[in-house]
């Protein structure tokens, strides 16, 4: 009898340390409300500036999942992210096409995120080595592309080509169809589980007949597909492209998908919510701050020791305890 | 004698599970004492308490009669108390004396500066008082094997010249090499008046080593037998409660093995592992591989299993030439390694993603999609067959119990229906009860005509359970014997060394 009260509670921590992120966000919304209600703030106005800010980074963040899954990491999405945004523009100023834009967006991205993971494989190095040095080319290639585009320091897609998509409700639709294709592929099929595995224990994994490479290949060509999509809503939120755009979308997608409660090792406890929930959360806090008026300094720290401690809180729901027998 | 060790009324809880409840334990200097029990039955848990490495919930504990409260393992070995624990203890990036020094490189500082060379010399001295001087202190130690990595630790822990040693499973990863240096250690601590608390799983051998023999169950002391008193039987009955029924190996000796060839290996070549070997498994036979730890049986179960290519030679299976892991097990083979931690399971994973990993070409709809309920079903089946103790097939596998873990490493195979398994130390740090089962497995996958190579370092389980047996030394086949009721521990022995 004792022993089933201990199991229940101890079932009750797991879980509750497993939703805490979900609470964080949930508590951070209420923070928001309340303090939009007491200082009249118009409230739709700033919940479509948070679905705006957030759906980039979202987006970007929930593909990234699959490559921290495997326990690496990729340095060079934000980067990848402006190459492509810059060539989907260039694209759509010759087609006129925005379905082009949108191909070429996501084309560019997955093709950056294949070339890393390929010369990983090919040289037998560790993936997130490629994406350092990827890091450094895109950012030449997008001096070069802005440089060869003969108009300044920009490249423009006319504003009003992409105003009659520039809502929140397709953004919204994008950020969803790809939530869903990600949650799908991560919960309920075979590359998923096998990401997960791969992640959680690389040797095992190679002796139960996984293809590390393989699954690295794939997880940077989802995680490209993310990346693209982030690329064409970029472009459509804020069509005059320069060198610095997207420049802080990397470290958002890094700090995203930690604040989401994702295990920072990777593995098997992975979850691919974990992105959509810290990016979201990581707006709302931003706007709180924004809202109350905050010495960015102040902010900062705030944000800092926010951050510490959903790293503190996601690593002793990871720890778990071992019985040394 | 002196009372080194005292435990009073020690209580512990991990979640749900009692680990310990209510442990009274005692240890004299010049005292060998063994704690015996079956996995799960608190052995190291109060061992590890008592050395610094967790705490208990509740209960008393004395180190040479003052009150013992160590805050880690370092700061327990620093005062006289050490232990050499039961899995991998070593950190594979640095070197071997960096390992020996681990968090006291600050003896070794010159200005700003670490005097490499002067840890070296004192680490490779620490080796060689152990009788361990064929490793050298300047290699990372991932370069080791399981063995060597071993006797590191062991070394590690006599630099410090403890009053008090524990010796937990150590035996079970070693060849009759290491274990003879455990001995020799143990002996020499006694004569020296100091203290041993030696846990293994090998009666015939906890019974020559150990003055006094303490049981565990369930968290609880049991019986404590003095040499005198000791009878397997008895030891036996009392750790799992109830008396073993039935041979604990198979009984049959009819030579009724199957003739057709399922696995067939021609003149590997594996630098100086695998030297011009070749070998036949048959449908239907457990074929037991032994020989001394280096003499390169291991490799053998990975290469035949695609995980290490041969340099020349090939195998095949089913009369297929076998690359990798994939083809491997398209063909029907399976592979629990002898490193169950690092090689077969994902610890931080639940025992679901364990046991489905390796088997979700065989439900998944199209290969690809995977439904709960298949797969829950998939899971269940063999969490049931392999009787798994656990709350249920979401709990993490780090959390179960080394014999448990064991079973869920054998789930994955037998899952996905493997009709060659190659075995590698697999009952290595299980207890009685747990090893009876997987003999029984494997003698009804036998019967199912199943194969199995059995690769094993305990002679008493090649020679118990195979059909046949090869004896492997420096990297070739030394002799066959085939299953007979007259063969002999001290037969197979000479052909080894």
């Amino acid at each position: 009898m004792e022993n089933e009260k201990i199991i229940r509670k101890e079932q009750t921590r797991e879980r509750l340390l497993r939703l805490a992120p979900v609470m964080g966000l949930i508590l951070l919304f209420a923070v928001f409300m309340a303090i939009a209600v007491i200082r009249d703030i118009n409230i739709p106005y700033s919940f479509k500036n948070i679905i705006n800010q957030s759906v980039i980074v979202v987006v970007g963040a929930t593909g990234a999942v699959f490559i921290y899954t495997l326990g690496s990491f990729d340095i060079s999405l934000g980067a990848s992210l402006c190459v492509s945004a810059l060539l989907g523009a260039m694209a759509y100023n010759r087609s006129g096409s925005l379905l082009v834009m949108l191909l070429t967006c996501v084309g560019v991205a997955v093709l950056i995120s294949l070339i890393s993971s390929v010369l990983a494989s090919v040289f037998n190095l560790p993936v997130f080595v490629t994406t350092i040095a990827m890091l450094s080319l895109l950012n030449a290639l997008a001096l070069v592309l802005i440089g060869a585009n003969g108009t300044g320091d920009v490249i423009q897609v006319p504003a009003a080509a992409v105003r009659g998509i520039n809502n929140v409700w397709v953004k919204l639709a994008v950020m969803l169809i790809y939530l869903g294709f990600c949650v799908f592929m991560f919960n309920y099929t075979k590359l998923g589980r096998h990401e997960k595995f791969q992640g959680g224990n690389p040797v095992c994994a190679k002796l139960t007949g996984l293809n590390g490479k393989r699954l690295a290949i794939a997880a940077f060509a989802i995680a490209g597909i993310g990346v693209g999509l982030g690329a064409f809503l970029t472009i459509t939120y804020a069509p005059t492209l320069s060198r610095n755009t997207a420049s802080s979308v990397g470290m958002d997608i890094i700090i995203s998908i930690v604040f989401g409660g994702m295990p920072v090792s990777g593995g098997a406890r992975s979850r691919i919510w974990s992105a959509a929930i810290g990016a979201v959360s990581m707006t709302l806090l931003n706007q709180i701050m924004l809202t109350l008026s905050l010495d960015s300094g102040i902010g900062q720290m705030v944000k800092a020791l926010i951050f510490i401690l959903v790293v503190f809180i996601s690593m002793s729901n990871n720890k778990g305890n071992i019985l040394p027998r | 004698m002196i009372q080194t060790v005292e435990i009073r009324n020690m209580s512990k809880r991990f979640g749900p599970t009692i680990a310990l409840a209510d442990v009274s334990i005692t240890a004299l200097g010049g005292e060998v004492l063994g704690l015996i029990g079956e996995n799960g039955s608190g052995k190291s848990t109060v061992t590890s308490i008592y050395a610094g490495m967790q705490h208990a919930d509740s209960g008393e504990m004395f180190f040479m009669g003052k009150p013992w409260s160590p805050t880690s393992m370092t700061d327990a070995l620093r005062r006289g108390v050490g232990m050499i624990v039961q899995e991998n203890g070593t950190v594979p990036g640095i070197t071997v004396a960096e390992n020996i020094f681990l968090g006291e490189t600050q003896e070794f500082t010159r200005g700003l500066f670490v005097d490499r060379k002067k840890m070296t010399a004192q680490a490779q001295k620490a080796l060689d008082d152990i009788g361990a001087g064929h490793i050298s202190a300047s290699v990372p130690a991932g370069m080791l094997d399981f063995q060597d990595r071993k006797l590191v630790e062991i070394a590690k822990v006599m630099a410090k010249a403890p009053s008090v040693l524990v010796v937990d499973e150590t035996t079970t990863a070693l060849s009759q090499k290491g274990r003879d240096i455990i001995y020799e250690i143990m002996a020499r601590m006694k004569a020296e008046g100091k203290t041993v608390i030696f846990i293994s799983h090998d009666l015939d051998e906890i019974m020559e080593q150990c003055d006094r023999l303490t049981v565990l169950r369930d968290g609880k002391i049991i019986r404590t037998f003095s040499a005198e008193e000791y009878d397997p039987d008895a030891i036996r009955t009392s750790m799992i409660g109830r008396e073993i029924q039935g041979s604990y190996y198979r009984s049959d000796y009819e030579k009724d093995a199957g003739t057709e060839t399922v696995l067939k290996a021609d003149d590997l070549c594996l630098s100086d592992q695998l030297v011009h070997l070749s070998m036949e498994l048959h449908a239907g036979e457990i074929l037991g591989i032994g020989g001394l730890s280096h003499c390169g049986m291991h490799t053998l179960g990975k290469v035949l299993f695609g995980a290490e290519h041969a340099e020349s030679g090939s195998f095949t299976v089913h009369g297929k030439t076998i690359r990798n892991e994939a083809e491997a097990m398209k063909e029907g083979l399976g592979y629990v390694a002898k490193d169950r931690d690092s090689e077969s399971l994902c610890t931080e994973a639940s025992i679901r993603d364990n046991i489905s990993v390796a088997g979700l070409d065989k439900f998944a709809v199209k290969d690809v999609l995977i439904l709960p309920g298949r797969e829950k079903k998939y899971v269940g089946e063999q969490v049931a067959a392999l009787q798994i103790k656990c709350s249920s097939a979401d709990q993490y596998v780090s959390a179960l119990s080394g014999g448990n873990k064991q079973k869920v490493a054998f789930g994955k195979w037998t899952g996905r229906g493997s009709d060659i398994l190659i075995l590698d130390c697999p009952t290595r740090g299980v207890d009685i009860g747990v090893k009876q089962a997987m003999y029984r497995l494997m003698y009804r996958m036998r019967q199912e005509g199943k194969s199995i190579l059995l690769i094993s370092e305990e002679l008493a389980e090649l020679i118990g359970m195979s059909d046949r047996l090869l004896v492997m030394k420096d990297g070739s086949i030394s002799k066959e014997f085939l299953r007979s009721p007259e063969l002999s521990e001290a037969d197979v022995i000479r052909c080894m060394i």
